[in-house]
């Protein structure tokens, strides 16, 4: 069996002339976290609807567990629980009525109900027709439906939609811990950034429909350069002589460092400079890269013809 | 087989769907029950169940299947719930067959039905002035048999209804071919070439030369089997973008 919970093969998918995902080779390790990020229309949806054997790729191939989704589409569906942008849930039926449809379909044990709604916190509202339920409510509903039967893969298209800041924070606590709780893969798309620093142990990124970045997060982090926050009594002075000083420094005054700059270093010598001009630093705070650094950086990777 | 059909009954569960398959055969009982208490004059049973099954192929059933298929259809569409349903491990077709079963077993609950309530009518109304009261006998056989013909013959009409209506997310194309034909049935009764119109077919099996009733019956239950199992082929094999 492959390694990889899933995999893609140069896996593209053109709309009339725009290629939507252009020969994407993705590789999620089991038991990952996998953040897929991207901008709105990055093809990130087109990629999942694809995996789960929705879409036909123009090109390449998918597979699931090891399963090909073009040749063993059933196979590799009986590994995933999905989450998707369009729910499908019907509104004139109650939540419990519509989980109850996935579970029969699915041939699943009736236990499988009261479990997954109280995974996701729902008993009390199950009974309620889904056409009362607020966004929230549905997005959890589509998780509930989404962990029936204990899948290996789980994928979901951005699942904090619609959450308030508990259930967003609920949310990044369950499927931080899925993994180590069941064994399962977790592949998330997302724009909430800091939420998928949180948790993710892998991202992938996406733009214009190509993977620019793809790795264990602490390691893409790490081999990124620091940035240091600078305040003074006079930041149009420090800016001058941080330039003169031949420092990259951006629109708030930080200081961009190359990769390979100690940045206690450069904060002591920035720091003696400014004294040695008469300026009082108010702060000098060395700041080590975020995934939203990674993340505009990764627009900078693209080809220049994209 | 069984699971998936249950889950299309679920389905029905408090739906418009639920209202029209009652509804449309009600009205039908209810204009005869009206319509027998119009005047002093007493009609054999032969009349009231004459009327009622010229009615339900004439107009009632051509019109019932093109809002039975886009409401059904709806169900899915409204929620954009094909990728669910398209995700299952489940074989495609199945989920396509079992919508068309559902189909065609509600349409022939709803001929039953509209049976049974011109059979509840014609009482109510010897109940309510017993000189309304139909006479003569049931012959109930003979009805069933021919309700049961005009069933069969519109089964090419639902299929193209079927398809057009789960084809496009939109019910207009759907909504739009069901009013022109069934608008084309009742306009050319008369004229021989209506038999070809799977809108009239149905109908047809109440004309007095038997070969239209024959041809009616062969074409519309023959290409229509043949055109049911086209549709699920083909909606299960395209992707839904
Ligand atoms: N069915 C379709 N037909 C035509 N074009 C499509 C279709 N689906 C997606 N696209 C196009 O493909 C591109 C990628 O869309 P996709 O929905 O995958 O983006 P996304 O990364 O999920 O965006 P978002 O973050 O907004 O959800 C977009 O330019 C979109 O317009
Ligand atoms: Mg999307």
């Amino acid at each position: 069996m492959s390694e990889f919970a899933i995999e893609t093969r140069g896996l593209s998918r053109r709309f009339g002339r725009q290629l939507a995902v252009d020969a994407l080779d993705l590789h999620v390790s089991r038991r990952a976290v996998y953040g897929f990020l991207g901008p709105n229309g990055a093809g990130k949806s087109t990629t999942i609807r694809m995996l789960l054997g929705l879409l036909r790729p123009s090109d390449g191939q998918a597979l699931i567990q090891g399963l090909d989704v073009g040749r063993d589409r059933i196979g590799a569906a009986r590994q995933v629980g999905a989450l998707l942008e369009a729910h499908g849930f019907y509104g004139n039926l109650t939540g419990r009525e519509n989980l109850d449809l996935a579970r029969t379909l699915r041939g699943l044990d009736r236990h499988e109900l009261d479990r997954v709604l109280d995974l996701t916190d729902l008993r009390s509202s199950a009974d309620k027709r889904v056409s009362d339920y607020s966004l929230g409510m549905r997005q959890r509903l589509g998780l509930a439906r989404a962990l029936m039967g204990s899948p290996s893969v789980l994928i979901l298209d951005e699942p904090t939609n619609g959450l308030d800041p508990d259930g967003i924070a609920d949310m990044r606590r369950f499927l931080a811990e899925l993994p180590d709780r069941t064994g399962a893969t977790v592949f998330v798309s997302s724009h909430l950034l800091h939420e998928v620093e949180q948790i993710a142990t892998h991202v992938g990124i996406l733009h214009l429909g190509r993977l620019t970045v793809q790795g264990r997060l602490s390691d893409l982090l790490a081999g990124q350069p620091q940035d240091i926050e600078l305040a003074t009594s006079d930041d149009a002075q420090a800016r001058t002589l941080a330039l003169a000083a031949g420092y990259d420094v951006a629109d708030d005054l930080r200081l961009r460092l190359a990769p390979h700059d100690d940045a206690r270093r450069v904060a002591a010598e920035v720091n003696r400079a400014l004294i040695e001009a008469g300026l009082d630093v108010h702060r000098l705070a060395p700041r080590p890269r975020t995934l939203e650094a990674l993340y505009r950086q990764a627009r900078l990777n693209l080809p220049e013809a994209a | 087989m069984f699971p998936i059909l249950r889950t299309e009954l679920t389905k029905l569960h408090r739906s418009l769907a639920l209202l029209l398959i009652l509804a449309a055969p009600t009205l039908v009982g209810l204009f005869l029950l009206l319509n027998g208490l119009r005047d002093g004059q007493q009609r054999p049973w032969e009349v009231w169940l004459g009327a009622s099954s010229g009615i339900w192929a004439f107009f009632m059933l051509p019109m019932s299947v093109t809002a039975l298929t886009a409401l059904l259809a709806q169900t899915e569409h409204a929620p954009r719930a094909w990728d669910q349903l398209r995700a299952l491990p489940i074989a495609r077709w199945r989920i396509y067959a079992a919508k068309a079963l559902v189909v065609l077993v509600v349409v022939a609950a709803m001929t039953a039905l509209c049976l049974m309530l011109t059979l509840a009518a014609g009482a109510l109304a010897g109940l309510i002035r017993p000189e309304n009261a139909p006479t003569g006998p049931l012959g109930l056989a003979t009805v069933a048999e021919s309700l049961g013909r005009i069933y069969l013959a519109s089964v090419l009409m639902i299929a193209i209804q079927f398809f057009l209506a789960l084809r496009f997310a939109s019910f207009v194309p759907g909504l739009v071919l069901g009013i022109a034909g069934t608008f084309f049935a009742v306009v050319a009764t008369g004229a021989e070439e209506g038999v070809f119109l799977p809108w009239q077919m149905p109908v047809n099996i109440l004309a007095s030369e038997p070969w239209r009733a024959q041809t009616a019956l062969g074409l519309g239950l023959g290409l229509g089997l043949l055109a049911l199992l086209a549709a699920i082929a083909v909606l299960s094999h395209r992707d839904v973008p």
